[in-house]
Formats: structure tokens, sequence, C-alpha cells
């Protein structure tokens, strides 16, 4: 057991410097990289934070579309190893056109779109908003 | 690749330039990396050159293959279309000198004119000092994307164009499918989705043009009044235009101004109406959606490509990296338009 600061407050510390103090002091293609980097500490930061119930919920569904029995597993690395072996199985089913359309199409957009979201959750939550807040004016139109 | 210090690399493009244009001295300054450019370096410098007495100066800049890369394109063969666009009055920048030679700079490049100005997409969505060239340039760009697509590749001998065969967009899916199922290194159903999707509503194409294959609001140089020049000819090929105009209309080019589809400017119909005017052909919408959801699952593969030439060890950095982190954005806008 490490002691605090967690991994996630040392990342903020890190990217809040990188942000507030390098970013300013440099210019050109060195500004732009230090700003990357900042962001690509964020992201880490929230994976740490949300991987694990993000990859239980995602193996939970994949399971169900699949229609197989979930799993109990507990190690992240066991949970990511089902998640990929499920995805597998789903790209091989859409590409043989299971998923063309029907009953099942639905299903599978709904299962891609939640995965799909959650990865942004991690990545740029920002543009996950914004796309959200996009369809909902879309639908009051 | 060799690694070679500016000032090495300035000494040995002086003795290029001096050869290949027959200078009596050539003096190069202000020799600097450019920021940007994720697939190629770009280097900017001021070049004084004399012959016979007489001494010309011109803003130059320097593009040169980082090395190797997941998306080989060939730096002769973009020279050769800027050339042709060129004559034909498209608005680029001159080009001068192009070597394939890796002993001149460690590896290929070509020299170009520099035009001044801003390339920044963000500013040009966002700045008052941009808010006439936001107006005019949804009409400009279609008005130039018009005039590639009537430059003629066999007047301009582009024969090393990779041709499409009989349906250029099934070419184009088949290719990227290839790319898709080499490159990605972990399930992606959305991009699945996608496949199916187009395979479905492949367009039969009417017209094979010359296509710029990267035409969007980030390669254009523009400033206050408008566009400047069109850069990044690497991806031209034979094909059909739309594809020009639905990558046009991808949403990462937008910059979140969701509203206006067209790289944040315009709306399609005005920038369809523009086009159809200036080139005198119809814009089926349809194939330009095709085109359209085409273009996005194109930039996801992009993404992932990008990501690979630094997982994989050919360029290593952090901005590369990052972009893999990117992919699932455009996996978001295709479930949005294929649902």
């Amino acid at each position: 057991m490490q002691d605090r600061p967690t991994s996630v407050e040392l990342l903020e510390a890190a990217a809040d410097f990188v942000e507030s103090e390098l970013v300013p002091a440099i210019q050109g293609a060195r500004q732009f990289q230090a700003r990357v980097v900042a962001n690509v500490m964020r992201v880490v930061a929230r994976e740490i934070k949300l991987e694990d119930p993000l990859v239980r919920n995602e193996v939970k569904a994949l399971a169900h579309l699949l229609g197989h029995d979930s799993p109990h597993l507990h190690s992240l690395d066991d949970l990511r190893a089902a998640d990929v072996k499920m995805g597998e199985e789903l790209t091989a089913r859409i590409r043989a056109g299971e998923a063309d359309d029907g009953d099942w199409r639905q299903n599978v957009l709904a299962v891609v779109r939640r995965s799909v979201e959650d990865k942004l959750r991690i990545a740029n939550p920002r543009y996950l908003e914004n796309d959200i807040a996009i369809r909902n004016s879309r639908e009051e139109d | 690749m060799e690694k070679i210090e500016p000032d090495e690399m300035v000494s040995r493009l002086t003795a290029f330039i001096r050869g290949e244009g027959h200078f009596d001295s050539v003096t190069i300054e202000n020799f600097r990396k450019m920021p940007g450019g994720a697939s190629r370096e770009i280097w900017s410098f001021d070049c004084a050159m004399d012959r016979g007495g007489e001494t010309s100066r011109r803003a130059m800049v320097l593009r040169r293959d980082p090395g190797a890369h997941n998306i080989s394109t060939n730096r002769r063969h973009e020279f050769m279309v800027i050339r042709a666009a060129f004559e034909e009055r498209v608005p680029v920048p001159e080009v001068f000198w192009v070597s394939e030679d890796p002993a001149v700079l460690g590896s290929a490049f070509f020299i170009m004119e520099r035009i001044e100005g801003e390339t920044l997409a963000r500013r040009l969505l966002r700045d008052d000092t941009y808010a006439r060239a936001r107006e005019v340039m949804p009409t400009q760009l279609a008005e130039i994307l018009a005039k590639i697509h009537r430059i003629d590749p066999v007047k301009h001998k582009l024969d090393f164009l990779a041709e499409p065969g009989d349906n250029a967009a099934l070419t184009e899916v088949k290719r990227y499918e290839e790319n898709f199922r080499r490159l990605a290194l972990e399930p992606h159903p959305a991009f699945e989705l996608a496949f199916r999707w187009l395979l479905k509503r492949v367009p039969k194409t009417p017209r094979k043009t010359l296509v710029h294959g990267d035409y969007r609001i980030g390669n254009v140089i523009f400033g206050p009044e408008g566009v400047r020049t069109i850069l990044d000819w690497e991806l031209a090929h034979l094909g059909d235009p739309m594809e020009d105009v639905g990558w046009m209309c991808v949403r990462a080019w937008r910059f979140g101004n969701d509203q206006k589809p067209v790289g944040g400017l315009g709306t399609r119909g005005d920038f369809f109406r523009a086009y159809e005017k200036a080139s005198g052909t119809n814009v089926d919408p349809e194939s330009a959606r095709f085109w359209e959801v085409f273009g996005n699952l194109r930039w996801g593969i992009i993404t992932i490509s990008q990501a690979r030439t630094h997982i994989d060890g050919f360029v290593k950095s952090v901005e590369l990296a990052s972009i893999g982190r990117r992919t699932a954005e455009t996996e978001l806008e295709l479930l949005n338009l294929i649902e």
C-alpha cells in the first residue's frame, strides 16, 4: 500500500503544473505538445478512477447481448480479457450480417453506444456532453 | 532514420539548393521547425539566392518525411500534383525542388513557397479577425474544389495516381477496411456497423476526377479576407469527387461548431449549391451522405493508424499516442449517422 498522494492526486498535480506554469512559458510546437501532455495526464487520471466500474458494466452488457451467462470475474485483467473476447464475438456477428436489421440490431446499437460513451467518459467527457446536448436539442426541434 | 541536427540540415540544404538551381551562392536564414504536422515535418526558412550578381529572396518551406510511417506516401508525387494545381490556378504554394535521395536530408522532402497566414481552425471559427473569412470561405472552398476536380491528370502526366477501377467508392471502402483490419489492436463494433452500412449503400460514381483526398479547413492557409492556399496534397488520387465533399463535412473538422457541418463554417445545402454552380454538376445528397459516413470512418481509422505509428515505434510522439484515444469520438458520430 502506497502513501498519499494517490496516483490520481499525483497525476493531477503534474497536469496542473504543465498547464499553468509550463504551457504559458513556451511557444510553438513545444507549447502544443505540452498541452497534449497535460491532457494525456488527465485522461489517465480519469481512467484510474473509472475503468473498473465501466469495464464491469460492459462485460455484463456484452454477455447479456450475446446470450452468455454473466461471468464471475474479479481481477481487472480477467475482466479486460473477457471484454475483448466478447467484443471479438460481437464484431464477427456484425460482419456476418446478424445486426443488419431487426430487434437484435437495436440491442447491438444500444450496447455499442454505451461502450463508446464509456470510452469518452475517460478520453473526452466534454465531447460526450456536447454530443448529448446536440442530440437533445435536435429532438426538441 | 539518420538524426541530423538543424545546423547540419541548413548546410546540406544550402548545397542542395545551390546545385538544383545552379546558383553561385545560397544563404539560408531563420531556419526553424513549424508546429503541427503529425505525419510530416515542416521547416520554415528564408532563402537568398545569387546568380550572375543578382540576388533573389524567397520565403520557403521544407516538407520532409519523418521516417517510416504506417501510411506511406510519395513526396515526388505530392510535388507533381501541387505543380499541376498551381498551373491550373488553384491557390497552392509554388513548388521548387524535390528529392528522394536519403543522402541529402535523411529522408524524402520537397521545398515550396511559404505562404503567410493562419492555419489554426479554432482561430478561424472563434476570432473576430476572421469574421469576414467565415462568411466567404464556404463559397470559396466550394469554388476551389470544383477547380481541383477539373484538373486533367493526363495533361499533367499524373499517371502515377492509382486507378480506382469501375467503382471508386467500393475501392475506397475496401482499401480502408484492409487498413483497419491490419492496424486495429482491439475490436471496434461501431466501425463494423459502419462498414456494413456503407457496403449496402455504395453509390454508382458517374464522374471520375482528381480527388484532393484531404480537403478540410485544417489544410487551408487563410487570412482575414479568406482562403490563401490549399495544403497537404499527399493523399491525392483518382476517384469520386463527392469524396472530397463528404470529407469536408466530417465532424472532427467542426471543432465543436456542430450547427455548421461544413468545417464549422456553413451548412451542407449552401456548400453543395456553391459547388454545383461552380462545377456545373449535381450533388446527389445520398452520395454526399455516403461519403460523409465514409469520411468519419476514415478519420477513425487514421486515428488508429497514427497511434500505431507511435506504438510500433516508427515515430515516438505523445501527440500521435494521444490521438489513439480520439477514435471513440468518431465512433460516436458514426452511431449518430447510421442509427
